[in-house]
Protein backbone atom coordinates (compact mmCIF):
# COMPACT_ATOMS: atom_id res chain seq x y z
CA UNK A 1 0.00 0.00 0.00
CA UNK A 2 2.78 2.27 0.71
CA UNK A 3 4.20 2.90 -2.47
CA UNK A 4 0.38 3.35 -4.59
CA UNK A 5 -0.02 7.25 -5.13
CA UNK A 6 -3.09 8.96 -3.99
CA UNK A 7 -4.88 8.16 -7.13
CA UNK A 8 -3.79 4.48 -7.21
CA UNK A 9 -5.48 4.23 -3.50
CA UNK A 10 -8.67 6.45 -4.88
CA UNK A 11 -8.68 3.90 -7.72
CA UNK A 12 -8.88 1.19 -5.51
CA UNK A 13 -11.85 2.30 -2.95
CA UNK A 14 -13.77 3.46 -5.98
CA UNK A 15 -13.37 -0.33 -7.72
CA UNK A 16 -13.99 -1.58 -3.95
CA UNK A 17 -17.25 0.58 -3.08
CA UNK A 18 -19.16 0.50 -6.71
CA UNK A 19 -17.88 -3.37 -7.16
CA UNK A 20 -16.51 -2.55 -10.53
CA UNK A 21 -12.56 -3.77 -11.23
CA UNK A 22 -12.30 -2.13 -14.69
CA UNK A 23 -12.31 1.19 -12.84
CA UNK A 24 -9.27 3.54 -13.29
CA UNK A 25 -9.55 7.04 -12.34
CA UNK A 26 -7.15 9.89 -13.85
CA UNK A 27 -7.12 13.82 -12.79
CA UNK A 28 -9.98 14.16 -15.20
CA UNK A 29 -12.37 11.79 -14.56
CA UNK A 30 -15.97 12.88 -13.64
CA UNK A 31 -18.79 11.01 -12.18
CA UNK A 32 -20.32 11.16 -16.12
CA UNK A 33 -17.42 8.64 -16.52
CA UNK A 34 -18.43 5.73 -13.77
CA UNK A 35 -21.55 4.41 -14.70
CA UNK A 36 -21.96 3.23 -11.12
CA UNK A 37 -21.16 6.60 -9.48
CA UNK A 38 -24.27 8.58 -9.05
CA UNK A 39 -25.85 10.75 -5.94
CA UNK A 40 -27.08 7.00 -4.32
CA UNK A 41 -23.18 6.08 -4.36
CA UNK A 42 -21.63 9.42 -4.09
CA UNK A 43 -21.44 9.48 -0.04
CA UNK A 44 -20.78 5.98 0.43
CA UNK A 45 -17.30 6.11 -1.88
CA UNK A 46 -16.66 9.75 -0.02
CA UNK A 47 -17.28 7.81 3.38
CA UNK A 48 -14.62 4.58 1.76
CA UNK A 49 -11.95 7.52 0.99
CA UNK A 50 -12.47 9.35 4.17
CA UNK A 51 -11.62 5.43 5.81
CA UNK A 52 -8.52 5.05 3.83
CA UNK A 53 -6.93 8.30 4.47
CA UNK A 54 -7.95 8.94 7.92
CA UNK A 55 -9.65 12.05 7.25
CA UNK A 56 -13.28 13.77 7.54
CA UNK A 57 -14.35 15.71 5.16
CA UNK A 58 -17.69 18.50 5.49
CA UNK A 59 -20.51 18.53 2.53
CA UNK A 60 -19.12 22.04 1.96
CA UNK A 61 -15.37 20.60 1.46
CA UNK A 62 -17.04 17.82 -1.31
CA UNK A 63 -20.02 19.16 -2.80
CA UNK A 64 -17.99 21.84 -5.21
CA UNK A 65 -15.50 18.89 -6.21
CA UNK A 66 -15.99 18.58 -10.33
CA UNK A 67 -13.31 15.72 -10.71
CA UNK A 68 -11.03 13.07 -9.53
CA UNK A 69 -8.39 15.69 -9.86
CA UNK A 70 -9.72 18.26 -7.12
CA UNK A 71 -10.84 15.40 -4.91
CA UNK A 72 -7.18 14.40 -4.88
CA UNK A 73 -6.11 18.05 -4.26
CA UNK A 74 -9.00 17.93 -1.59
CA UNK A 75 -7.08 15.03 0.04
CA UNK A 76 -3.53 16.03 -0.18
CA UNK A 77 -4.90 18.94 1.55
CA UNK A 78 -6.44 17.67 3.83
CA UNK A 79 -3.59 14.80 4.98
CA UNK A 80 -0.76 16.63 3.90
CA UNK A 81 0.59 13.81 1.88
CA UNK A 82 2.18 14.30 -1.06
CA UNK A 83 0.20 13.10 -4.71
CA UNK B 1 -52.75 26.23 -20.23
CA UNK B 2 -51.43 22.60 -21.34
CA UNK B 3 -48.86 21.87 -24.03
CA UNK B 4 -52.04 19.43 -25.73
CA UNK B 5 -54.16 22.31 -24.89
CA UNK B 6 -55.58 24.25 -28.93
CA UNK B 7 -54.53 27.29 -27.03
CA UNK B 8 -50.57 26.09 -26.82
CA UNK B 9 -50.53 25.38 -30.72
CA UNK B 10 -51.04 28.99 -31.26
CA UNK B 11 -49.51 30.25 -28.34
CA UNK B 12 -46.22 28.69 -29.46
CA UNK B 13 -45.75 29.52 -32.91
CA UNK B 14 -46.51 33.27 -31.51
CA UNK B 15 -43.82 32.94 -28.73
CA UNK B 16 -41.36 31.32 -31.67
CA UNK B 17 -41.67 34.22 -34.04
CA UNK B 18 -41.98 37.17 -31.62
CA UNK B 19 -38.54 35.42 -30.27
CA UNK B 20 -37.09 35.58 -33.79
CA UNK B 21 -38.01 39.01 -34.43
CA UNK B 22 -36.83 40.94 -31.73
CA UNK B 23 -32.64 42.23 -30.89
CA UNK B 24 -30.87 39.21 -28.90
CA UNK B 25 -30.95 41.80 -25.93
CA UNK B 26 -34.36 41.57 -25.74
CA UNK B 27 -34.94 37.70 -26.02
CA UNK B 28 -34.92 36.76 -22.38
CA UNK B 29 -37.64 39.41 -22.20
CA UNK B 30 -40.25 37.78 -24.77
CA UNK B 31 -39.83 34.24 -23.17
CA UNK B 32 -40.09 35.55 -19.61
CA UNK B 33 -43.19 37.48 -20.74
CA UNK B 34 -44.30 34.67 -22.56
CA UNK B 35 -43.80 32.36 -19.26
CA UNK B 36 -46.49 34.64 -17.22
CA UNK B 37 -49.01 34.39 -19.75
CA UNK B 38 -48.52 30.98 -19.94
CA UNK B 39 -49.08 30.70 -16.36
CA UNK B 40 -51.61 33.26 -16.13
CA UNK B 41 -53.94 30.96 -18.57
CA UNK B 42 -54.11 28.61 -15.83
CA UNK B 43 -56.30 31.32 -14.46
CA UNK B 44 -55.32 31.33 -11.33
CA UNK B 45 -54.08 34.71 -10.33
CA UNK B 46 -52.45 33.84 -6.78
CA UNK B 47 -49.96 31.51 -8.63
CA UNK B 48 -47.99 34.12 -10.98
CA UNK B 49 -47.48 36.58 -7.71
CA UNK B 50 -46.15 33.78 -5.65
CA UNK B 51 -43.83 32.42 -8.56
CA UNK B 52 -42.53 36.67 -8.65
CA UNK B 53 -41.95 36.71 -4.88
CA UNK B 54 -40.40 33.33 -4.44
CA UNK B 55 -38.00 34.65 -7.46
CA UNK B 56 -37.41 38.24 -6.15
CA UNK B 57 -36.69 36.62 -2.54
CA UNK B 58 -34.09 33.77 -4.34
CA UNK B 59 -32.28 36.17 -5.99
CA UNK B 60 -32.09 38.49 -2.99
CA UNK B 61 -31.09 35.68 -0.65
CA UNK B 62 -28.79 34.06 -3.54
CA UNK B 63 -26.37 37.31 -3.83
CA UNK B 64 -26.35 37.51 0.57
CA UNK B 65 -25.41 34.31 0.75
CA UNK B 66 -22.90 34.75 -2.40
CA UNK B 67 -21.45 37.63 -0.54
CA UNK B 68 -21.62 36.33 3.18
CA UNK B 69 -18.16 35.06 4.34
CA UNK B 70 -17.95 31.41 4.51
CA UNK B 71 -19.05 30.23 8.52
CA UNK B 72 -22.50 30.50 10.76
CA UNK B 73 -23.58 33.35 8.87
CA UNK B 74 -23.73 31.90 5.12
CA UNK B 75 -25.40 28.69 6.61
CA UNK B 76 -27.84 31.05 8.83
CA UNK B 77 -28.52 32.55 5.27
CA UNK B 78 -28.85 29.25 3.27
CA UNK B 79 -31.08 27.72 6.35
CA UNK B 80 -33.69 31.19 6.50
CA UNK B 81 -34.02 31.42 2.74
CA UNK B 82 -35.13 27.58 2.59
CA UNK B 83 -37.21 27.51 5.68
CA UNK B 84 -39.22 30.87 3.81
CA UNK B 85 -39.61 28.93 0.44
CA UNK B 86 -40.63 25.49 2.75
CA UNK B 87 -43.13 27.35 4.48
CA UNK B 88 -44.84 28.69 1.03
CA UNK B 89 -44.70 25.43 0.11
CA UNK B 90 -46.14 24.01 3.07
CA UNK B 91 -48.73 26.91 3.24
CA UNK B 92 -50.20 25.98 -0.58
CA UNK B 93 -50.00 22.62 -0.57
CA UNK B 94 -49.99 21.07 2.74
CA UNK B 95 -51.93 23.03 5.25
CA UNK B 96 -55.42 21.22 4.42
CA UNK B 97 -53.74 17.83 5.06
CA UNK B 98 -52.03 19.32 7.95
CA UNK B 99 -55.25 20.41 9.23
CA UNK B 100 -57.13 17.35 8.51
CA UNK B 101 -54.68 15.27 10.26
CA UNK B 102 -54.45 17.62 13.08
CA UNK B 103 -57.85 17.66 13.58
CA UNK B 104 -57.96 14.05 13.63
CA UNK B 105 -55.67 13.43 16.40
CA UNK B 106 -57.43 16.18 18.73
CA UNK B 107 -60.68 14.86 17.47
CA UNK B 108 -59.27 11.74 20.04
CA UNK B 109 -58.43 13.55 23.02
CA UNK B 110 -61.28 16.19 22.98
CA UNK B 111 -64.58 15.71 21.18
CA UNK B 112 -65.79 18.49 19.17
CA UNK B 113 -62.91 20.57 19.39
CA UNK B 114 -61.28 21.13 15.57
CA UNK B 115 -59.37 23.69 13.81
CA UNK B 116 -61.35 25.59 11.10
CA UNK B 117 -60.35 23.94 7.81
CA UNK B 118 -58.97 26.12 5.43
CA UNK B 119 -60.13 26.41 1.54
CA UNK B 120 -57.53 23.51 -0.56
CA UNK B 121 -55.20 26.29 -2.63
CA UNK B 122 -54.29 25.41 -6.13
CA UNK B 123 -50.78 24.67 -5.96
CA UNK B 124 -49.86 23.89 -9.97
CA UNK B 125 -45.79 24.28 -10.77
CA UNK B 126 -45.38 25.16 -7.04
CA UNK B 127 -43.34 22.53 -5.86
CA UNK B 128 -41.41 22.20 -9.28
CA UNK B 129 -40.39 25.90 -8.66
CA UNK B 130 -39.66 26.10 -5.63
CA UNK B 131 -37.30 22.79 -5.52
CA UNK B 132 -35.27 24.46 -7.86
CA UNK B 133 -34.95 27.66 -6.01
CA UNK B 134 -34.08 25.94 -3.13
CA UNK B 135 -31.46 24.24 -5.53
CA UNK B 136 -30.43 27.41 -6.67
CA UNK B 137 -29.47 28.68 -2.83
CA UNK B 138 -28.04 25.65 -1.97
CA UNK B 139 -25.48 25.54 -4.80
CA UNK B 140 -24.19 28.85 -4.19
CA UNK B 141 -24.02 27.77 -0.51
CA UNK B 142 -21.54 25.53 -1.26
CA UNK B 143 -19.84 27.00 -4.24
CA UNK B 144 -21.30 25.45 -7.23
CA UNK B 145 -22.55 27.91 -8.47
CA UNK B 146 -22.11 31.97 -8.60
CA UNK B 147 -25.19 34.20 -7.62
CA UNK B 148 -26.87 35.49 -10.77
CA UNK B 149 -26.44 39.03 -11.18
CA UNK B 150 -29.31 39.61 -14.12
CA UNK B 151 -32.41 39.58 -12.44
CA UNK B 152 -34.32 39.01 -15.50
CA UNK B 153 -31.99 36.09 -16.68
CA UNK B 154 -32.84 34.75 -13.56
CA UNK B 155 -36.82 35.30 -13.02
CA UNK B 156 -36.30 33.50 -16.78
CA UNK B 157 -34.14 30.54 -15.06
CA UNK B 158 -37.72 29.93 -12.60
CA UNK B 159 -40.36 30.36 -15.01
CA UNK B 160 -39.18 29.39 -18.38
CA UNK B 161 -42.43 28.37 -19.23
CA UNK B 162 -41.71 24.54 -21.35
CA UNK B 163 -40.40 23.59 -18.25
CA UNK B 164 -42.29 25.54 -15.50
CA UNK B 165 -45.53 23.16 -14.90
CA UNK B 166 -44.33 19.56 -14.62
CA UNK B 167 -40.24 20.10 -14.43
CA UNK B 168 -37.56 19.50 -15.43
CA UNK B 169 -36.17 20.38 -12.63
CA UNK B 170 -33.63 22.41 -13.61
CA UNK B 171 -30.02 23.63 -11.77
CA UNK B 172 -28.38 26.80 -12.20
CA UNK B 173 -24.99 25.52 -13.46
CA UNK B 174 -27.49 23.62 -16.70
CA UNK B 175 -30.11 26.29 -17.77
CA UNK B 176 -28.40 29.83 -16.90
CA UNK B 177 -25.56 29.79 -18.82
CA UNK B 178 -27.84 28.74 -21.89
CA UNK B 179 -30.54 31.96 -20.89
CA UNK B 180 -27.06 34.02 -20.87
CA UNK B 181 -25.30 32.70 -24.56
CA UNK B 182 -26.38 34.66 -27.29
CA UNK B 183 -28.97 33.23 -29.18
CA UNK B 184 -28.02 32.08 -32.68
CA UNK B 185 -30.65 30.08 -34.95
CA UNK B 186 -30.30 26.41 -35.81
CA UNK B 187 -32.31 24.98 -38.22
CA UNK B 188 -31.45 21.48 -36.57
CA UNK B 189 -32.53 22.80 -33.20
CA UNK B 190 -35.97 23.48 -34.53
CA UNK B 191 -36.29 20.26 -36.49
CA UNK B 192 -35.04 18.40 -33.84
CA UNK B 193 -37.30 20.08 -31.22
CA UNK B 194 -40.94 20.12 -33.21
CA UNK B 195 -40.27 16.29 -33.73
CA UNK B 196 -39.54 16.01 -30.00
CA UNK B 197 -42.75 17.61 -29.53
CA UNK B 198 -45.02 15.72 -31.58
CA UNK B 199 -43.31 12.05 -30.13
CA UNK B 200 -44.52 13.69 -26.85
CA UNK B 201 -47.79 14.51 -28.28
CA UNK B 202 -48.40 11.31 -29.91
CA UNK B 203 -46.75 9.07 -26.56
CA UNK B 204 -49.76 11.54 -24.42
CA UNK B 205 -52.75 11.90 -26.57
CA UNK B 206 -52.66 8.67 -28.48
CA UNK B 207 -51.02 5.87 -25.89
CA UNK B 208 -51.36 7.31 -22.32
CA UNK B 209 -55.27 8.41 -22.92
CA UNK B 210 -55.74 5.38 -24.46
CA UNK B 211 -54.52 2.90 -21.61
CA UNK B 212 -56.25 5.14 -19.24
CA UNK B 213 -59.64 3.50 -20.41
CA UNK B 214 -58.73 0.32 -18.97
CA UNK B 215 -57.19 1.95 -15.89
CA UNK B 216 -59.97 4.87 -14.73
CA UNK B 217 -62.63 2.56 -14.26
CA UNK B 218 -61.05 -0.19 -12.19
CA UNK B 219 -58.66 2.43 -9.80
CA UNK B 220 -62.20 4.31 -9.92
CA UNK B 221 -64.14 2.10 -8.14
CA UNK B 222 -61.89 -0.89 -6.90
CA UNK B 223 -64.21 -2.35 -4.50
CA UNK B 224 -66.34 -3.74 -7.71
CA UNK B 225 -63.57 -6.17 -8.26
CA UNK B 226 -60.83 -8.41 -7.39
CA UNK B 227 -58.23 -10.52 -9.30
CA UNK B 228 -56.86 -10.41 -12.51
CA UNK B 229 -58.62 -6.89 -13.52
CA UNK B 230 -56.93 -5.40 -10.38
CA UNK B 231 -53.96 -6.89 -11.77
CA UNK B 232 -54.31 -6.10 -15.54
CA UNK B 233 -55.07 -2.08 -14.45
CA UNK B 234 -52.12 -2.48 -12.23
CA UNK B 235 -49.62 -3.15 -14.63
CA UNK B 236 -51.35 -0.66 -17.81
CA UNK B 237 -51.39 2.00 -15.14
CA UNK B 238 -47.32 1.56 -15.10
CA UNK B 239 -47.81 1.89 -19.34
CA UNK B 240 -49.94 5.09 -18.71
CA UNK B 241 -48.15 7.03 -15.77
CA UNK B 242 -44.58 6.45 -18.19
CA UNK B 243 -46.25 7.22 -21.71
CA UNK B 244 -48.45 10.32 -19.96
CA UNK B 245 -45.09 12.03 -18.05
CA UNK B 246 -42.30 11.01 -20.63
CA UNK B 247 -44.74 12.54 -23.45
CA UNK B 248 -45.10 15.61 -21.46
CA UNK B 249 -41.56 15.75 -20.80
CA UNK B 250 -40.65 15.18 -24.38
CA UNK B 251 -42.97 17.81 -25.15
CA UNK B 252 -41.22 20.13 -22.57
CA UNK B 253 -37.86 19.18 -24.53
CA UNK B 254 -39.46 20.18 -27.85
CA UNK B 255 -40.83 23.64 -27.09
CA UNK B 256 -37.65 24.71 -25.25
CA UNK B 257 -35.23 23.27 -28.12
CA UNK B 258 -36.80 26.13 -30.31
CA UNK B 259 -35.55 28.51 -28.40
CA UNK B 260 -32.22 26.97 -28.89
CA UNK B 261 -32.43 25.92 -25.12
CA UNK B 262 -31.55 21.62 -23.91
CA UNK B 263 -33.68 20.81 -20.73
CA UNK B 264 -32.26 17.66 -18.81
CA UNK B 265 -33.45 14.46 -19.60
CA UNK B 266 -36.02 13.35 -17.51
CA UNK B 267 -36.15 9.63 -18.62
CA UNK B 268 -34.18 6.41 -19.62
CA UNK B 269 -36.11 3.24 -20.21
CA UNK B 270 -36.98 3.18 -16.40
CA UNK B 271 -39.13 -0.07 -16.80
CA UNK B 272 -35.64 -1.78 -17.91
CA UNK B 273 -34.22 -0.97 -14.47
CA UNK B 274 -32.03 -3.74 -13.12
CA UNK B 275 -32.64 -2.66 -9.29
CA UNK B 276 -34.22 0.00 -7.13
CA UNK B 277 -31.54 2.05 -7.36
CA UNK B 278 -31.32 1.57 -11.30
CA UNK B 279 -34.69 2.67 -11.35
CA UNK B 280 -34.16 5.86 -9.68
CA UNK B 281 -30.96 6.63 -11.87
CA UNK B 282 -33.87 6.47 -15.05
CA UNK B 283 -37.10 7.62 -13.66
CA UNK B 284 -38.01 11.35 -13.17
CA UNK B 285 -34.28 12.20 -13.40
CA UNK B 286 -34.29 15.82 -12.18
CA UNK B 287 -36.20 14.72 -9.26
CA UNK B 288 -34.20 12.01 -8.08
CA UNK B 289 -31.09 13.78 -8.57
CA UNK B 290 -32.86 16.51 -6.57
CA UNK B 291 -34.00 14.64 -3.48
CA UNK B 292 -30.79 12.42 -3.51
CA UNK B 293 -28.34 15.74 -4.01
CA UNK B 294 -30.41 17.57 -1.14
CA UNK B 295 -31.61 15.16 1.25
CA UNK B 296 -29.89 12.08 0.92
CA UNK B 297 -26.39 12.97 0.85
CA UNK B 298 -26.57 15.48 3.79
CA UNK B 299 -28.66 13.11 5.79
CA UNK B 300 -26.15 10.48 4.99
CA UNK B 301 -23.05 12.40 5.90
CA UNK B 302 -24.89 13.14 8.78
CA UNK B 303 -25.29 9.72 9.91
CA UNK B 304 -21.95 7.83 8.36
CA UNK B 305 -21.13 6.70 11.68
CA UNK B 306 -23.93 4.34 11.69
CA UNK B 307 -22.65 2.83 8.44
CA UNK B 308 -25.02 1.02 6.81
CA UNK B 309 -28.11 1.80 9.18
CA UNK B 310 -27.32 5.70 8.89
CA UNK B 311 -27.66 5.01 4.70
CA UNK B 312 -30.47 2.93 4.94
CA UNK B 313 -32.15 5.67 7.48
CA UNK B 314 -31.63 8.25 5.15
CA UNK B 315 -32.60 6.41 2.47
CA UNK B 316 -35.99 5.81 4.05
CA UNK B 317 -36.47 9.14 5.16
CA UNK B 318 -35.86 10.67 1.62
CA UNK B 319 -37.95 9.07 0.03
CA UNK B 320 -40.67 9.66 2.55
CA UNK B 321 -40.19 12.84 1.55
CA UNK B 322 -40.44 12.04 -1.86
CA UNK B 323 -43.54 10.54 -1.29
CA UNK B 324 -45.11 13.86 0.33
CA UNK B 325 -43.58 15.97 -2.06
CA UNK B 326 -45.94 13.70 -5.16
CA UNK B 327 -49.19 14.93 -2.81
CA UNK B 328 -50.21 15.55 0.58
CA UNK B 329 -52.32 11.77 0.46
CA UNK B 330 -51.12 9.16 2.85
CA UNK B 331 -51.62 7.01 -0.54
CA UNK B 332 -48.19 8.93 -1.45
CA UNK B 333 -46.65 8.42 1.83
CA UNK B 334 -46.71 4.60 1.70
CA UNK B 335 -45.22 4.58 -2.03
CA UNK B 336 -42.72 6.70 -0.74
CA UNK B 337 -41.91 4.14 2.36
CA UNK B 338 -42.22 0.99 -0.36
CA UNK B 339 -39.35 2.93 -2.23
CA UNK B 340 -37.21 3.89 0.68
CA UNK B 341 -37.39 0.55 2.58
CA UNK B 342 -37.00 -1.47 -1.08
CA UNK B 343 -33.97 0.96 -1.69
CA UNK B 344 -32.73 0.39 2.20
CA UNK B 345 -32.81 -3.42 2.44
CA UNK B 346 -30.72 -3.31 -0.99
CA UNK B 347 -27.67 -1.31 0.93
CA UNK B 348 -27.63 -4.61 3.60
CA UNK B 349 -27.51 -7.55 0.75
CA UNK B 350 -25.61 -5.28 -2.06
CA UNK B 351 -22.22 -6.28 -0.97
CA UNK B 352 -23.21 -10.14 -1.14
CA UNK B 353 -25.18 -10.22 -3.96
CA UNK B 354 -22.04 -9.98 -6.76
CA UNK B 355 -20.07 -12.03 -4.31
CA UNK B 356 -23.06 -14.68 -4.47
CA UNK B 357 -23.57 -14.47 -7.91
CA UNK B 358 -19.81 -14.72 -8.85
CA UNK B 359 -19.61 -18.20 -6.43
CA UNK B 360 -22.60 -19.68 -8.49
CA UNK B 361 -21.08 -18.58 -11.57
CA UNK B 362 -24.12 -16.25 -12.80
CA UNK B 363 -22.70 -12.92 -12.74
CA UNK B 364 -22.52 -12.67 -16.47
CA UNK B 365 -25.11 -14.16 -17.26
CA UNK B 366 -27.52 -12.64 -19.11
CA UNK B 367 -30.49 -14.72 -17.82
CA UNK B 368 -30.06 -12.64 -14.42
CA UNK B 369 -29.89 -9.62 -15.59
CA UNK B 370 -33.49 -10.72 -16.74
CA UNK B 371 -34.72 -11.65 -13.76
CA UNK B 372 -33.17 -8.81 -11.94
CA UNK B 373 -35.35 -6.54 -14.35
CA UNK B 374 -38.59 -8.47 -13.96
CA UNK B 375 -38.55 -8.60 -10.47
CA UNK B 376 -37.82 -4.63 -10.27
CA UNK B 377 -40.68 -3.59 -12.66
CA UNK B 378 -43.20 -5.98 -10.92
CA UNK B 379 -41.97 -4.51 -7.22
CA UNK B 380 -42.34 -0.84 -9.09
CA UNK B 381 -45.64 -1.87 -10.50
CA UNK B 382 -46.51 -3.13 -6.83
CA UNK B 383 -45.91 0.37 -5.20
CA UNK B 384 -48.18 2.05 -7.62
CA UNK B 385 -50.91 0.55 -6.50
CA UNK B 386 -50.67 3.19 -3.47
CA UNK B 387 -49.97 5.87 -6.00
CA UNK B 388 -52.93 5.38 -7.85
CA UNK B 389 -55.41 4.32 -5.23
CA UNK B 390 -57.94 7.08 -4.45
CA UNK B 391 -57.80 6.51 -0.68
CA UNK B 392 -55.86 3.90 1.76
CA UNK B 393 -58.50 1.78 2.07
CA UNK B 394 -58.86 1.18 -1.50
CA UNK B 395 -55.26 0.38 -1.78
CA UNK B 396 -55.54 -1.93 0.93
CA UNK B 397 -59.10 -3.43 -1.11
CA UNK B 398 -56.17 -4.06 -4.02
CA UNK B 399 -53.33 -5.35 -2.39
CA UNK B 400 -55.67 -8.40 -0.32
CA UNK B 401 -57.24 -8.86 -3.27
CA UNK B 402 -55.16 -9.35 -6.18
CA UNK B 403 -54.97 -12.93 -6.55
CA UNK B 404 -58.31 -13.42 -5.38
CA UNK B 405 -59.41 -16.06 -7.43
CA UNK B 406 -62.70 -15.16 -7.38
CA UNK B 407 -61.99 -12.88 -9.97
CA UNK B 408 -64.62 -11.15 -12.35
CA UNK B 409 -62.22 -10.87 -15.85
CA UNK B 410 -66.08 -11.22 -17.84
CA UNK B 411 -67.12 -7.93 -16.24
CA UNK B 412 -63.42 -6.36 -17.04
CA UNK B 413 -63.59 -7.05 -20.73
CA UNK B 414 -65.86 -4.53 -21.25
CA UNK B 415 -64.46 -1.90 -19.43
CA UNK B 416 -63.16 1.14 -21.39
CA UNK B 417 -64.97 -0.80 -24.45
CA UNK B 418 -67.25 1.75 -25.03
CA UNK B 419 -65.44 4.62 -24.57
CA UNK B 420 -62.80 2.85 -27.25
CA UNK B 421 -64.82 2.77 -29.76
CA UNK B 422 -66.17 5.63 -29.25
CA UNK B 423 -62.49 7.18 -29.36
CA UNK B 424 -62.00 5.24 -32.71
CA UNK B 425 -64.95 6.15 -34.50
CA UNK B 426 -63.28 8.16 -37.22
CA UNK B 427 -61.34 4.65 -38.16
CA UNK B 428 -64.76 2.94 -39.38
CA UNK B 429 -64.79 -0.69 -40.45
CA UNK B 430 -62.81 -3.25 -38.95
CA UNK B 431 -60.21 -4.22 -41.80
CA UNK B 432 -59.09 -0.08 -41.44
CA UNK B 433 -58.36 -0.64 -37.69
CA UNK B 434 -56.18 -3.30 -38.69
CA UNK B 435 -54.37 -1.04 -41.64
CA UNK B 436 -54.14 1.45 -39.54
CA UNK B 437 -52.84 -0.32 -36.67
CA UNK B 438 -49.97 -1.50 -39.04
CA UNK B 439 -49.06 1.60 -40.05
CA UNK B 440 -49.17 3.25 -36.89
CA UNK B 441 -46.53 0.54 -34.89
CA UNK B 442 -44.21 1.15 -38.10
CA UNK B 443 -44.49 4.66 -37.77
CA UNK B 444 -44.08 4.37 -33.64
CA UNK B 445 -41.03 2.01 -34.32
CA UNK B 446 -39.05 4.09 -37.16
CA UNK B 447 -39.70 7.35 -34.85
CA UNK B 448 -38.87 5.66 -31.55
CA UNK B 449 -35.98 4.36 -32.97
CA UNK B 450 -34.55 7.80 -34.81
CA UNK B 451 -36.46 10.21 -32.53
CA UNK B 452 -32.92 12.01 -31.05
CA UNK B 453 -31.06 13.02 -33.77
CA UNK B 454 -30.45 9.98 -36.27
CA UNK B 455 -33.93 10.72 -38.25
CA UNK B 456 -33.14 14.26 -39.19
CA UNK B 457 -30.23 12.95 -41.38
CA UNK B 458 -32.64 10.71 -43.13
CA UNK B 459 -33.39 11.37 -47.33
CA UNK B 460 -36.21 13.84 -47.54
CA UNK B 461 -38.92 11.45 -48.48
CA UNK B 462 -37.77 9.07 -45.42
CA UNK B 463 -38.46 11.89 -43.00
CA UNK B 464 -41.70 13.24 -44.31
CA UNK B 465 -43.10 10.14 -44.70
CA UNK B 466 -42.88 9.55 -40.43
CA UNK B 467 -43.87 13.35 -39.72
CA UNK B 468 -46.69 12.85 -41.73
CA UNK B 469 -47.21 9.29 -40.57
CA UNK B 470 -46.89 10.88 -36.80
CA UNK B 471 -48.88 13.74 -37.49
CA UNK B 472 -52.15 11.73 -38.89
CA UNK B 473 -52.07 9.16 -36.43
CA UNK B 474 -52.23 11.77 -33.55
CA UNK B 475 -54.70 13.57 -35.36
CA UNK B 476 -56.99 9.76 -35.97
CA UNK B 477 -56.24 8.47 -32.62
CA UNK B 478 -55.96 11.54 -30.12
CA UNK B 479 -58.39 11.17 -27.08
CA UNK B 480 -59.71 14.57 -26.46
CA UNK B 481 -61.25 13.39 -23.62
CA UNK B 482 -58.81 13.51 -21.15
CA UNK B 483 -56.30 16.66 -21.74
CA UNK B 484 -54.82 16.56 -17.61
CA UNK B 485 -51.45 15.54 -17.48
CA UNK B 486 -50.70 12.68 -14.81
CA UNK B 487 -48.13 15.13 -13.08
CA UNK B 488 -50.08 18.25 -12.80
CA UNK B 489 -51.06 17.53 -9.67
CA UNK B 490 -47.99 17.15 -8.37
Amino acid sequence: MKNLSIQERMSEVFRDVLDNDAIILTRETTADDIEEWDSLSHITIIVAIEKEFNVKFNLSDIKPLRNIGEFEDLIVLKTGIKG
Amino acid sequence: MTFNSFSYFFFLPVVFLLFQAVADRYRWLVLLMASYAFYGFLLQPSLPVILAFVTTFSFLAGKRIYCAPAGNKKKQLLLFSVLVNLAILVYCKYLVFLVENMNLLLGAFSEGFAIPEPEPMVSIALSFFIFQAISYLADIYFGITGAEGHPGHFALHMSFFPKLLQGPIERAGALLPQIREPYRFNYDDVRHGLLLFFWGLFLKSVVADRIAFFVDPVYNNVRAYTGIPLIIATYAYAFQLYFDFAGYTNMALGSARLFGIKLTQNFNSPYLANSFADFWRRWHISFSRWILDYIFQPLQMKWRNFGNNGTALALVVTFLLSGFWHGADWTFVIWGLLHGTFLAVATYYKPYKKKLHRKLGIDKSRWITIFQVAVTFHLVCFTYIFFRASTIGDAWHIVTNLFNIYSNYTTFKTIGLSEFIAANILIGNRKMVFIILICMLSIIGIVYRYRHTTLLDKPGWFRWVCYYGLFFLIVIFQITTKPNFIYFQF
